[in-house]
């Protein structure tokens, strides 16, 4: 399996919807990764019926956070986007807003970011007594 | 038309865990469900970056805690591949036939709350428990933990199975066997059954690759795909089995296709036995100094009794600089609105329960 294969945000849909076109139709997960200097978005897709599996990254830098939905193509993409939105802190063009998915508390950094520090809100808290 | 908005849980004993339900009902016909997770949600993923790789995987076990050995050995198997550590041709056996038990656990458990959901059947709940504890206490004696067995060590297990083990499983596994049987002649020769369970909350095939459904109720859909066939590990690859594969996609397929998976792995255990190696099993010790990573990013895989999971690892010196986690049942979860439509309000809980849901996992 590779891990290289990048595509442009803005190709994103289209990519995306060839490779449903290929036979590659089960979303397995969207997810990213705060790499500090930038964010990466992944995109592992399935072809069942060869078996075949493929990941599709996309480079975002930290000034443009967003992505396209891809609900359109993939249904199962609604509730990874959702959450991918809450953990990262990348908006998701495309789609209304909704409540939070996990979280209760809004306001508070997006906890996967690296920049949250794990425990530092309750520390904090103490602090303040 | 009129719609009723109730809400259901977080406490109710059909939840499996604390959910959440809000459900549209025009008179008694459900319009709309809409669950609301993350009551369970404790960050998982975010703390497994804060702490080394070998104090990671007794955390894991936390995360589905009716198969906590099977997402023990999905994070282990995760690390073990970024190492790129071979696992003793031994230590394959007796993970393959530990997570064949696991499985059978699992899903006596599926079959016994399956049959507390749907409301009057007990007797059956009572039955699977017992029966389960059986199973339980096999893994007891091989890992020497009840419920969480930490069993898992880099290359191997903690330790090997003690003597007398495989007369004891193979016994139990006969019992199961016939008890299964048991099972099927009590259920489904009961019309209440029955009546609840066939016909109700159809999954067609296009619409579980569509939602990402994956495991035993993406196998009752029609689509035949196991990860034990399709990605093979460990004594599977060796092992003649066969997956099963319905074509209804109602709940009693969901259930159904459990009772013939607890038969398979019965027959998985059996065969491993038969071929299993001697030799050496035992893993490394839980050093705080693992060995260096050669793989910076790796995903693994693993067919556990609720789905497919997979993980997705970038790996650092110490400990995962990300661990990303799929769960199988968090999809299902997203799916449910789309298969309780149209049923009435007392099916959603027969419909919940053949989804095999366990919050914990979803929420993460």
């Amino acid at each position: 399996m590779r891990f290289d294969r990048y595509e442009d945000r803005a190709n994103l849909a289209d990519a995306l919807e060839q490779m449903k076109a290929k036979g590659f139709s089960y979303l397995e997960k969207i997810t990213a990764v705060d790499y500090k200097d930038h964010m990466e978005a992944l995109y592992f897709l399935v072809d069942i019926e060869k078996n075949e599996n493929e990941l599709i990254k996309v480079r975002l830098e930290n000034s443009s956070l967003w992505l396209p939905t891809v609900m359109e193509l993939f249904k199962s993409a609604d509730w990874y986007e959702r959450e991918m939105a809450e953990m990262f802190g990348i908006t998701i063009r495309g789609r209304k807003t909704e409540r939070l998915l996990l979280e209760k508390w809004d306001g508070i950094d997006p906890p996967l970011r690296k920049s949250f520090v794990w425990g530092q809100e309750y520390r904090n808290r103490e602090q303040k007594g | 038309m009129q719609i009723t908005r109730i809400n259901i849980g977080p406490i109710h004993p059909s939840t499996h865990g604390v959910l959440r339900l809000i459900v549209d009902l025009d008179g008694d016909t459900i319009e709309k469900v809409e669950p609301h997770i993350g009551f369970l949600h404790r960050g998982v993923e975010k703390l497994v970056e804060n702490r080394m790789y070998m104090q990671n995987h007794v955390y894991m076990e936390k995360m589905d805690y009716v198969a906590p050995l099977a997402v023990d050995e999905l994070y282990v198997a995760t690390v073990e591949e970024a190492m790129g550590i071979e696992v003793k041709e031994r230590a394959q056996y007796i993970r393959t036939i530990e997570l064949e038990l696991q499985r059978i656990a699992s899903h006596l458990f599926f079959i016994g709350t399956l049959c507390n959901d749907i409301g009057n059947l007990f007797t059956v709940f009572i039955w699977c428990f017992a029966d389960r504890d059986r199973v339980l206490r096999l893994l007891e004696t091989a890992t020497g933990s009840r419920m969480f067995y930490a069993n898992m060590r880099l290359g191997g297990v903690k330790q090997d199975f003690p003597k007398g083990f495989e007369e004891d499983v193979l016994d139990c596994m006969d019992y199961i066997e016939k008890r299964t049987k048991e099972y099927e002649r009590f259920l489904e020769k009961n019309p209440i059954f029955m009546e609840r369970m066939k016909n109700v909350g159809i999954l067609s095939s296009e619409d579980a690759i569509e939602y990402g459904i994956s495991g035993p109720t993406l196998r009752a859909s029609g689509i035949d795909y196991d990860t034990r066939k399709n990605h093979p590990y460990y004594a599977y690859e060796k092992a003649s089995f066969s997956t099963q594969v319905l074509s209804r996609g109602d709940s009693f397929a969901r259930y159904k296709i459990r009772v013939m998976e607890i038969r398979e792995s019965i027959n998985v255990i059996r065969l491993a036995f038969k071929k299993m190696p001697e030799g050496d099993a035992i893993g490394m010790p839980v050093k705080l100094v693992p060995p260096p990573i050669k793989k910076n990013e790796v995903i693994v895989r693993r067919e556990l009794p609720r789905g497919e999971n997979m993980m997705y690892m970038v790996a650092d010196k110490k400990g995962p600089y990300r661990l990303a986690m799929r769960s199988a049942i968090f999809v299902s979860m997203a799916a449910l609105d789309h298969i309780a439509r149209g049923h009435k309000l007392a099916d959603l809980f027969a419909i919940m329960g053949s989804l095999d849901f366990v919050m914990a996992d979803v929420d993460k």
